[in-house]
C-alpha cells in the first residue's frame, strides 16, 4: 500500500482509539463512583455527634439522591420519625476503629426517649450471632444507672460487673444505639443532642 | 499529546454525566430494593415476618435484635386497607412506605386510641368517600391518608425478653392486613 492510503487510517485508528479511552473513562469512573459513594458509611445527610452518625432523613421521600439509592439498593425499610432514631459508629472517640478483640466502655448520658436499644454489629450492620442464649443486645430498661441517670456499659468477649455487652468474635466491630418514641428523631433539636463516650479498654492480641 | 489530553477531558466530563444517570436510575431500576424482595418471600395482603426464622437471614435489613418486624405489601387500587393486630406489647409501631421503601407515616401505640393496632391506609379520595359516613366499626381506627398505589406496611414490636415472646407471637400471629370495602 503507498502512503496515501495508509496515512487516513493511521488518524482515523487514532480517533477510534481516543474515543475508546474518553468512552472507558466516562462508563468507569461514573460508574465506578456511585458504587463508592453508596457503600460509604458516612455522606450526605449525616449528623455525626462525637463517634455516633445518624441518617435522619434515610428512607423519607426528602432525602438526597445517595440516600433514595442507598435504600434501593439495600432493600432498607427505614424507621420513620415516630418509631425512632439509629445512630451507628464504627470508631471510638479518639477515632481509632472498633474491632472485636477489644474491650471497649461505652459511658455517658443518653437523650430523652421512651426507650433504646444498642447492639454490636458486623460489617453488614447484622446483629451479631453469639451462638448463646445471651444476645449481643442490650436495652434501656435493664440498665443499671449511676444515680445521675447516666449508665456506664462494657463490651467485649470477657464478662464484666454492671452492664455488659457480649461481643464474640473477631473482626470489625460497629455499635448501634437506637432512641425509640424519641423527640430527637422529629425535632431539629439534634444539634444538642449528647451521646455517650466510647473508649477502648484492653485487647486480646 | 493534546489529543490524548482533550480526550480525557471529555472522558471525565462524561464521567459526571454518567454518575448523575447511574445514581437517579438506581432506584427506578433496583431488584435488590424491599418491594422485590418481600416479592419473592411472600404475596400480597400477607402479613410477612422480616426474619422469617431466629437468627435467619432477613428478608430485609435493619432489623434491631431485640425487635420483631413483619410486613404486608398491598394496593390501595384493590381499596383501602386494614391493619390490625390484637393485645398488648410493650411498644409497637407501624410504618406505611411507597413503592419505592420511602417512609410516608408512621405512628407508635402512643397514638392508638386504646392501645390496640387498628389502622386503615386510604387514599384522599377514598377518604373523602369514607367521611361522607363513617362505619361504626372504624370509630377507634388511626386513618393514614397516603397519595400512592402500591405500598409496604410495616409492623415492629418490642421484645424486652423471652418472656414476652408468647405476647409477641400472638400479636403478629394475630396481626391481618387486608383490603376493605365500604
Amino acid at each position: 500500500m503507498s502512503a496515501q492510503t495508509i496515512f487516513p487510517m493511521v488518524a482515523m485508528l487514532r480517533n477510534a482509539v481516543l474515543t475508546l479511552v474518553a468512552l472507558a473513562i466516562a462508563i468507569g469512573v461514573g460508574g465506578g463512583s456511585v458504587w463508592y459513594a453508596l457503600d460509604a458509611q458516612s455522606g450526605i445527610g449525616a449528623i455525626r455527634i462525637g463517634p455516633w452518625t445518624a441518617f435522619p432523613d434515610m428512607g423519607t421521600p426528602d432525602a438526597d439522591p445517595y440516600s433514595q439509592a442507598r435504600v434501593a439498593r439495600e432493600g432498607v425499610l427505614a424507621l420513620g420519625r415516630a418509631e425512632g432514631l439509629a445512630f451507628v459508629a464504627e470508631r471510638d472517640s479518639d477515632g481509632q476503629p472498633l474491632r472485636r478483640e477489644c474491650a471497649y466502655t461505652i459511658e455517658g448520658q443518653f437523650p430523652t426517649a421512651r426507650f433504646w436499644t444498642l447492639y454490636a454489629a458486623d460489617q453488614s450492620l447484622d446483629a451479631i450471632d453469639t451462638g448463646r442464649p445471651r444476645p449481643a443486645a442490650l436495652h434501656s430498661y435493664e440498665i443499671l444507672r449511676r444515680p445521675d441517670n447516666s449508665a456506664v456499659i462494657s463490651a467485649g468477649r470477657h464478662p464484666a460487673p454492671g452492664n455488659w455487652l457480649l461481643v464474640p468474635g473477631t473482626g470489625a466491630l460497629y455499635f448501634v444505639l437506637t432512641f425509640y418514641d424519641t423527640p430527637i428523631a422529629s425535632s431539629t433539636g439534634l444539634s444538642d443532642v449528647r451521646l455517650p463516650r466510647i473508649t477502648r479498654g484492653s485487647c486480646d492480641a | 499529546m493534546r489529543r490524548l489530553l482533550h480526550a480525557v477531558i471529555v472522558g471525565a466530563i462524561g464521567a459526571g454525566i454518567v454518575h448523575i444517570a447511574v445514581l437517579l436510575m438506581v432506584p427506578e431500576f433496583s431488584e435488590r430494593d424491599a418491594w422485590s424482595r418481600l416479592a419473592m418471600a411472600s404475596d400480597l395482603y400477607r402479613m410477612a415476618p422480616l426474619v422469617p426464622e431466629p437468627g435467619g437471614a432477613p428478608v430485609v435489613k435493619s432489623v434491631d435484635p431485640l425487635f420483631r418486624a413483619a410486613a404486608c405489601r398491598f394496593d390501595l387500587d384493590d381499596g383501602p386497607l386494614q391493619v390490625t393486630a390484637p393485645g398488648n406489647v410493650p411498644f409497637w409501631s407501624v410504618s406505611v412506605y411507597d413503592r419505592n421503601g420511602h417512609n410516608l407515616y408512621s405512628f407508635n401505640d402512643r397514638s392508638a386510641a386504646d392501645g390496640t393496632l387498628d389502622a386503615i391506609v386510604l387514599t384522599p379520595a377514598q377518604m373523602i368517600e369514607v367521611r361522607k359516613e363513617l362505619p361504626e366499626t372504624l370509630e377507634g381506627s388511626v386513618f393514614v391518608e397516603a397519595d400512592i398505589g402500591e405500598g409496604i406496611v410495616v409492623i415492629r414490636s418490642f421484645v424486652p425478653d423471652d418472656s414476652w415472646k408468647p405476647a409477641v407471637d400472638r400479636f403478629f400471629g394475630q396481626s391481618t392486613c387486608a383490603p376493605q370495602q365500604f
